[in-house]
């Protein structure tokens, strides 16, 4: 009797070790979404590498750095995916992620783009998404949307807890530069609400919550191909469009360094390319040989990208954050 | 005296808990204090300061429209002794206690709400709704004195009802009016109450999180707590996090100490019978009629919301989620962990506290005060140390543990839970021990009954019922608390007001709807049954 | 006079009704025993007016009371405590029987009821006995012609007892009150009463 436990306790034990290793990935909640591109890039990889990979869902991509600075020395997460250029020099500090070493000419994006650690692997542009059956005129401009009826209403994310957030921040700041306060406070009595991360903003307006809400240019492209909706549209600013690159890293106490590797790699691939448009709802940051879904082709898109340095986002982050604390909270 | 040498069983554990208790807060002090080091609190920068001042205003309008709310409705109550229905109500506005924080403010969002019925109601009679004003300060303001006038109306309405008869009699006899019998007869009677009530509440509002975290809709309405929990959670801030759990811990010691005379005002929950006898005008008794007609209405239609919206929402479909299975299983075993462990801990220190109270047994020595100063203290800890603060400390600690987190996780929910349960408890267990012992010590001594006699021929059958119903608040408590699994909850380890607040945050409504009303099922359920079932017969005192 | 007739009030439904019938003169004072629970008291707020007689008549000089707010009766009450509100002054108490007394009505009735100078002391600080004298004043300043007394010596000694009981005697004649006075006392009764009434069976009946 013992001797039966212990073989069937050893064969478990063989079993767990011989199985194939995990890579635990950590991102945003709308990737790993039944709609979104966790599922695909999984099947996708896995079909590549002997591998399992599994995704860890926060609401936001800080909020999932946070989970892996919270779990401190426990984490169990070997990748994190979807910061962006905004957010990427904040994450470098804590000091707990390692250079990629891979040669990054393969992409091609609107700006150029060179970092040891961080790999970009899809962008957009931050756009504000209305209902156009709703909305008959939207704003052009963000002077226009400051200047709309009293009860013109819009979500915007928090820019502590995710990046478009941080983007529509920036955005303000590179459009109005020293005025950018004053913006705020106008824009203010229009925010309906500031959730901590874009699926819930979006799930909001698509419930019909507000007038509007802050997303991407491309974010129609997901009405389009899956429901046939031409209503949703992304409003052009005159000012110009703020971009956002997302990017991902390794964990330097990863333990399966070289399967992190591939992993990164594996998101310049033109597999990769090809599975994101039409998942994630963004540009990749390479073309596949097929071409972009035709949806794409349709869309508006900005001319230029506007984008700050992250090394100089970094260094006036907090300040930022200040400077919007006090312009929306008095 | 051979009884009163073998007391020590009766007083040390009491005290040996007492001291544990008191160490732990030491503790706590120690490693924030430590991990602070050289933080400066000199320096406020002006948003910390803003959280603060905006924390304390928020704190005082709530306390002032939960008092003012509350006092009228007792009022009201008082004055409208007999009618159909009276005494259900008044217990429903009295289980506001136990009511699970997070699930009353689902309930408040589906009637204040964008799409609540009162928009909906509007939108039907007008073509037009009142949009979205339920997020901020109103929000804030509307479920602190949803959750305390209801209560400190209970509290109040014994205080009314206490007033001797005579002194209405004899002021019918001369003629006052509604003010006069107002300033006269009835406010002398209720000043302590009322004053002691706004200690209470003010306390409450000041450490209040779950409602502010999703009602306050931005940082412009953040309480303290909040901001702890977002430079920790969002931020990653720790030192921001220290500095305002340090500014919270200072202020609320002060606000303790100011209301030094605080007495818990859930003593006042027994039934009182005295009705006031004075017939009204007309116009006063409408007055009373609407007040109370207005106050049930506010009180019960976001219960019916969660039950209308949670039984629309499939609940079959809910409850056979693995998720749903796993929160439900943590929280019955973190509330019934909880419940036992504060009755345990509250019999232990009750009873060292008698001992050293009562004349009859150690009252005259030496040390006695202090003991029993000492227990009381330990006992409402709570009120010294807010959640967030003591999940702050406790997870400065498991950060740098090599334990699982897991293992945290359930440390730190456990103490929390019974610290937040203990001063309610000892309000009710303490008055009970002490009563039993004025009436039967001396006989009991004189009869030479033993220990275990004693507990069990004549203290049980008067502690059973006071006993159940503070396992079924601490259950209450524990099972609706959304605090301490802020910090810690996470996907492995999820309590249903965790998994609530999930569903809630990511706008989930249907399942979050079944899921308030299982909470809401559960807690009702509790709290009514358990005093039943194990209460035993009602053995009260005249 | 007062005159009570076939006062009848149903307490609790399977009991038969208490039913009072009697009568006080001006200056008269009459004595209501009874153990406790039998229902003397009820025949105070009967005719105060806290409760509503199923039938029967009061009767003060001819004009029916029964229907009156309590406020119009003419009635002034004594209590066995709680006859003065704690927190105000003396003079604060007696004035709440007539707002418009002067400081000269409420010196002079103090000094009648042996409290001379006692204005401005709070209520709470004078002796049981001290309290029941200020109330009395106040009955006085009130000047209704019914006074009704529930017991209100139940409290205190013998001898301060029997000066209130002559301080009662006393105001009934000078003032030509009707007196009922509940007691359980007989001792009471004999010392100051007129008139003596038993309640016994549900029955209010003259000894």
């Amino acid at each position: 009797m013992r001797k039966t436990l212990l073989i069937f306790l050893f064969s478990i034990i063989a079993l767990y070790s011989a199985s194939k290793p995990t890579l635990t990935v950590y991102t945003y909640g709308s990737f790993t979404a039944p709609w979104g591109a966790a599922a695909k890039v999984k099947e996708a990889f896995e079909k590549e590498h002997n591998a399992t990979l599994k995704f860890v869902s926060a609401s936001s991509a800080i909020g999932a750095l946070r989970k892996i600075q919270l779990e401190g020395i426990q984490t169990k997460a070997d990748i994190l995916m979807g910061l962006d250029t905004a957010t990427m020099e904040m994450a470098k500090k804590t000091g707990l992620f390692a250079p990629h070493d891979l040669n990054l000419s393969r992409i091609s994006l609107p700006v150029s783009y060179s970092d040891d650690t961080f790999v970009p692997y899809d962008y957009s542009y931050f756009a504000f998404v209305y209902d156009s059956d709703i909305v008959k005129k939207p704003p052009s401009s963000f002077e226009a949307l400051a200047h709309m009826p009293k009860d013109f209403k819009i979500i915007i994310e928090d820019p502590r807890s995710a990046t478009p957030g941080m983007g529509l921040l920036l955005w303000i700041k590179t459009v109005y530069g020293d005025r950018a306060s004053a913006y705020w406070q106008c824009l203010s009595p229009h925010i309906l609400t500031i959730t901590k991360g874009w699926s819930e903003a979006y799930t909001l307006f698509l419930k019909g919550e507000a007038d509007m809400v802050l997303s991407y240019t491309t974010s129609p492209a997901y009405h389009q191909y899956m429901e046939h909706r031409d209503d949703i549209k992304a409003a052009l600013f005159k000012e110009g469009h703020y971009g956002q690159i997302e990017v991902a890293a390794m964990l330097k106490r990863t333990k399966h360094p070289d399967l992190a590797k591939a992993f990164l790699d594996f998101l310049l691939s033109e597999k990769f390319a090809e599975i994101i448009p039409t998942t994630n709802w963004s540009y990749p940051v390479r073309t596949p040989a097929s071409g972009l879904p035709k949806v794409f082709e349709t869309l508006p898109r900005p001319k230029q990208m506007l984008l700050m340095d992250p090394k100089h986002v970094e260094q006036y982050r907090k300040e930022y954050l200040r400077e919007w604390l006090r312009a929306i909270g008095q | 005296m051979r009884q009163l040498r073998s007391l020590w069983v009766g007083w040390l554990p009491g005290v040996l808990a007492a001291l544990g208790l008191l160490g732990f807060a030491v503790m706590l002090f120690v490693v924030l204090l430590r991990s602070a080091g050289t933080l400066s609190l000199s320096s406020l920068d002006p948003q910390t300061l803003h959280v603060v001042k905006f924390t304390l205003y928020q704190a005082l309008l709530s306390t002032i429209l939960s008092v003012g709310l509350g006092l009228l409705l007792a009022w009201a109550l008082a004055h409208q002794p007999r009618f159909r229905g009276r005494s259900l109500l008044i217990a429903l506005f009295s289980s506001s206690l136990v009511l699970p924080t997070l699930v009353v403010v689902f309930g408040l969002i589906g009637i204040y709400g964008r799409n609540g019925w009162i928009n909906q109601l509007l939108f039907w009679v007008s073509g037009d709704d009142l949009g979205s004003y339920l997020y901020g300060l109103f929000g804030i303001l509307l479920a602190h004195v949803y959750l305390n006038a209801s209560f400190a109306s209970r509290a109040f309405l014994h205080a009314f009802e206490s007033i001797p008869q005579e002194k209405h009699k004899l002021a019918k006899s001369l003629g006052f009016g509604v003010w006069q019998r107002f300033w006269i007869v009835e406010w002398p009677s209720l000043k302590q109450t009322v004053w002691s009530s706004a200690a209470t509440i003010f306390l409450l509002c000041f450490t209040s999180f779950a409602i502010v975290l999703i009602l306050g809709g931005s940082p412009k309405y953040n309480t303290i707590e909040v901001a702890i929990y977002e430079a920790v959670k969002l931020d990653f801030d720790l030192p921001m996090a220290l500095k305002l759990a340090l500014i919270q811990l200072a202020l609320t010691s002060v606000l303790v100490l100011l209301s030094s005379s605080f007495r818990s005002p859930i003593t006042n929950l027994k039934k009182s019978t005295a009705h006031i006898i004075w017939q009204e005008s007309r116009g006063i008794i409408w007055l009373q009629r609407g007040l109370i007609l207005l106050f049930t209405l506010f009180f019960v239609t976001p219960l019916l919301s969660i039950v209308a919206e949670g039984v629309d929402a499939g609940l079959w479909q809910i409850v056979q989620r693995p998720i749903f299975r796993q929160a439900l299983m943590t929280s019955l075993a973190v509330a019934i962990l909880s419940a036992l462990l504060t009755l345990l801990l509250v019999l232990v220190l009750s009873a060292a506290k008698r001992n050293f109270d009562m004349p009859t047994r150690l009252g005259r020595s030496p040390w006695a005060r202090l003991w029993s100063l000492l227990i009381t203290l330990s006992g409402n800890l709570y009120l010294a140390i807010p959640t967030l603060v003591m999940g702050l400390g406790f997870f400065l600690l498991a950060l740098h543990s090599a334990l699982p987190r897991t293992l945290w996780a359930w440390i730190a929910i456990l103490t929390a839970n019974v610290l937040m349960s203990l001063p309610f408890a000892m309000a009710v267990i303490y008055p009970q021990m002490m009563k039993i012992s004025q009436r039967y010590d001396k006989l009991s001594f004189s009869l030479g009954l033993g220990r275990r006699e004693r507990f069990f021929a004549v203290e049980l059958p008067y502690l059973r019922g006071v006993m159940a119903y503070v396992f079924a608040l601490a259950f209450c408590l524990s099972l609706g608390d959304l605090g301490i699994i802020a910090l810690f909850g996470n996907e492995s380890f999820m309590t249903l007001p965790w998994y609530l607040y999930g569903l809630m945050g990511s706008y989930q409504s249907r399942d979050a709807a079944g899921v308030a009303l299982v909470m809401l099922l559960l807690s009702v359920a509790v709290f009514v049954w358990v005093p039943k079932l194990f209460g035993g017969r009602d053995v009260t005192h005249r | 006079m007062l005159h009570i007739d076939d006062l009848s009030y149903v307490y609790k439904r399977e009991e038969p009704p208490y039913r009072y019938s009697m009568q006080v003169d001006a200056g008269e004072i009459a004595a209501v025993m009874g153990s406790s629970g039998s229902g003397k008291s009820t025949l105070l707020d009967l005719i105060a007016g806290f409760l509503q007689p199923q039938e029967g008549c009061i009767c003060l000089d001819g004009k029916h009371l029964e229907h009156l707010p309590i406020e119009k009766r003419g009635v002034s009450i004594l209590f066995q405590n709680h006859n003065l509100f704690e927190h105000l002054s003396v003079a604060k108490n007696i004035r709440l029987g007539r707002k418009e007394a002067t400081d000269k009505e409420i010196a002079d009735i103090l000094e009648e009821v042996g409290l001379g100078g006692y204005e401005k002391r709070l209520a709470s600080e004078l002796s049981g006995g001290q309290q029941q004298r200020v109330a009395l004043s106040r009955v006085l300043l009130r000047r209704e012609p019914i006074l009704l007394l529930d017991e209100p010596f139940a409290g205190l000694d013998e001898q301060t007892k029997s000066q209130i009981l002559d301080l009662v005697r006393e105001i009934t004649d000078r003032h030509s009150l009707h007196t009922v006075m509940v007691t359980h006392d007989p001792e009471d009764a004999k010392h100051i009463a007129d008139r003596r009434y038993l309640m016994h069976d549900h029955r209010l009946t003259p000894q």
